[in-house]
């Protein structure tokens, strides 16, 4: 048990050295972890534009900080999320999510939260066990399956009750998260099927539910082809579609203790609102800290 | 020349716009869309990419009743069982019969966005075929379509852009409001056109073409005539008829010149002799130590 809790505290936003253990979830801490960015974006919990689907590609970098930024900024503004989680399991997001103060595990319990599990799912459906109502969205990895239309139908499941069973309780618009969609190309699925199925959910949840949409697409730097299954293929094709793309990337120079590489928002609109910024960032403990290139306090 | 094949001048035939991820060729489109109904034509669109409400905002409130959109965008493949147009419905009988089913008897549009999305579940070959069924049928006049270039392999684009009478290829400049159009335009004589022009779709639609913008980063600021450095300064850099004479008339220090070549070989007046008193210490030989060399 103890090695567990070990393990999964040096998967934390910065690599942890000490081996505290993590505190007690007291009250919900409503201090900004990401200010700087939720500024850049002009968006706060409180307000956020509807109807976003928001691109987060990487390339030579990690941009999953960003995922655990928008995981705990939708599930403050009381949204409810569907998360797919493909590469990580749901005790990597809780203990990070828990650092910038939000319990996964209670807004789960609450319903607010859907969360699946594929990493823990995946081992049944590869052996062929009986398949129930959760597995059907981990079709693809039956082969031939190329369709990734059993996700689709698990997401459109989770976020189109309007609240879920308990009246009381009414949750915001509705939010996917997907992290991330590389990763299916590994399993197997041709990118013409990853494009179906995220034009389905941003039809379904972005345009129909006015919720949001965020998925993550890593890519190599090797795969520089027109090769028509690679990552930046993916990228290219749903840079079409988003209306908002951050794009992470080490620093051109090399690796650098201070800034941990760069980031390009791109607001996708048209004429004047169409609009690119680079900035610089910082991943700490608690968050990342965004700056102008240049102007980054070990610099200046 | 944009606006006038825009504008549908022409007497039909298939206009492709291509586009980026870096500048989307939506807009144009719509502009299109605006021309064809301010020109009182039936405009039938296939929206695989973009929802109803995107396309419709702005356009002609006169005529909107000449646009019909074909809902693709909702459920292109039937996974939700409320599909209107699925893409396997593309073919040039099932449009045929749409575009027939509107009682307007003047010529028809048809708008296809976007052929990039249609690719992905048609063989290029068969769009190929039905886009030529469509244009020789007589029930569409102007076919316009957009294309995503990036995200297609050269030949394929090459392949559909060849059916085209007009490809107007979009770029962005950059960090600027316009972009860049260019337009390539065969007309039925055979004669092909080009041209390449900056322009912006404004809010309501009108289309504003720029000339060649001085702040381009391209610019080749090439002076024709050649500055005079020595002019408008505090002192005088200038030289006299008598000043340049003198200037000419110095001898440079490492000219080998005929005075110094004489100077050399004429011997010294015995300038500089060596006496040399040699100390208690010194080891003085009389001997020439290279005696022995056989030089």
């Amino acid at each position: 048990m103890i090695i567990c809790i070990v393990f999964l505290l040096t998967q934390d936003l910065q690599s942890c050295t000490s081996f505290h253990t993590v505190p007690p979830p007291g009250p919900c801490v409503r201090s900004e972890m990401f200010p700087e960015l939720n500024s850049i974006l002009s968006s706060s919990p409180e307000n956020f534009t509807e109807g976003e689907f928001i691109l987060l590609s990487d390339r030579q970098a990690d941009a999953s900080f960003l995922i655990h930024h928008y995981l705990t900024f939708y599930l403050r503004a009381r949204c409810r999320v569907c998360f797919l989680g493909l590469v990580q399991s749901f005790s990597h997001y809780s203990v990070v999510s828990q650092r910038l103060g939000v319990n996964l595990t209670q807004a789960k319990e609450k319903g607010q939260l859907v969360f699946l599990e594929a990493l823990k799912a995946s081992p049944g459906v590869l052996l062929g066990d009986e398949s129930s109502d959760k597995t059907a969205a981990l079709d693809y990895l039956r082969s031939p399956c190329p369709e990734l239309r059993g996700l689709y139908e698990f997401v459109w499941n989770s976020l189109s009750r309007a609240g879920g069973e308990d009246a009381a309780e009414s949750w915001g618009p509705p939010v996917l998260i997907i992290d991330d969609l590389s990763v299916l190309l590994s399993l197997g699925v041709s990118a013409g099927a990853i494009l179906d199925f995220t034009h389905y959910c941003q039809a379904t949840i972005c345009s129909q539910l006015q919720g949001s949409m965020i998925a993550l697409v890593r890519c190599d730097d090797e795969e520089y082809d027109e090769d028509e299954e690679s990552s930046n293929y993916l990228l290219k094709a749903l840079s079409h579609q988003c209306s908002l793309s951050l794009r992470v990337e080490g620093l051109s120079t090399g690796y650098c203790r201070d800034i941990h590489g760069q980031v390009e928002i791109w607001w996708r609109g048209r004429g004047i609102k169409n609009q690119r910024k680079i900035f610089q960032y910082k991943v700490h403990d608690k968050g990342a800290s965004f700056f102008a290139p240049g102007t980054s306090r070990a610099v200046l | 020349m944009l606006t006038e094949v825009l504008q549908g001048s022409d007497s039909g035939g298939i206009v492709i716009i291509r586009d980026t991820s870096s500048y989307s060729g939506r807009d144009l489109l719509k502009y299109c869309i605006n021309c064809a109904l301010k020109r009182e034509e039936d405009v039938h669109v296939l929206g695989f990419e973009v929802p109803e409400q995107e396309l419709r905002s702005e356009l002609d409130s006169n005529n909107k009743h000449l646009f019909h959109f074909h809902n693709a965008y909702s459920d292109p493949l039937g996974w939700r069982k409320q599909s209107s147009f699925t893409v396997e419905q593309f073919s040039a009988e099932n449009i045929t019969r749409l575009v027939r089913e509107t009682k307007h008897a003047k010529a028809s549009v048809l708008v296809i966005d976007s052929l990039s999305w249609i690719e992905r579940h048609h063989n290029p070959v068969a769009i190929c075929q039905q886009l030529h069924k469509l244009k020789k049928g007589g029930a569409i006049r102007t076919i316009c379509c957009l294309l995503h270039m990036d995200l297609h392999q050269q030949g394929i684009v090459e392949s559909i852009c060849h059916l085209a009478n007009t490809v107007i290829t979009v770029t962005a400049v950059n960090n600027a409001l316009y972009a860049e159009a260019k337009t390539t335009h065969r007309k039925k004589s055979g004669k092909v056109m080009q041209e390449e022009e900056f322009f912006t779709v404004m809010e309501n639609l009108s289309l504003s073409i720029e000339k060649r913008p001085s702040q381009s980063g391209h610019a080749q600021v090439h002076s024709d005539a050649k500055v005079d450095p020595a002019s408008n300064l505090t002192f005088n850099l200038r030289l006299s008829e008598v000043e340049r004479e003198a200037k000419e008339k110095v001898a440079l220090p490492f000219v080998f010149s005929q005075e110094k070549k004489s100077a050399l070989l004429k011997k010294g007046q015995g300038s500089g002799r060596i006496i040399y008193e040699p100390d208690a210490n010194d080891d003085f030989d009389e001997e020439d130590p290279d005696d022995d060399l056989d030089i």
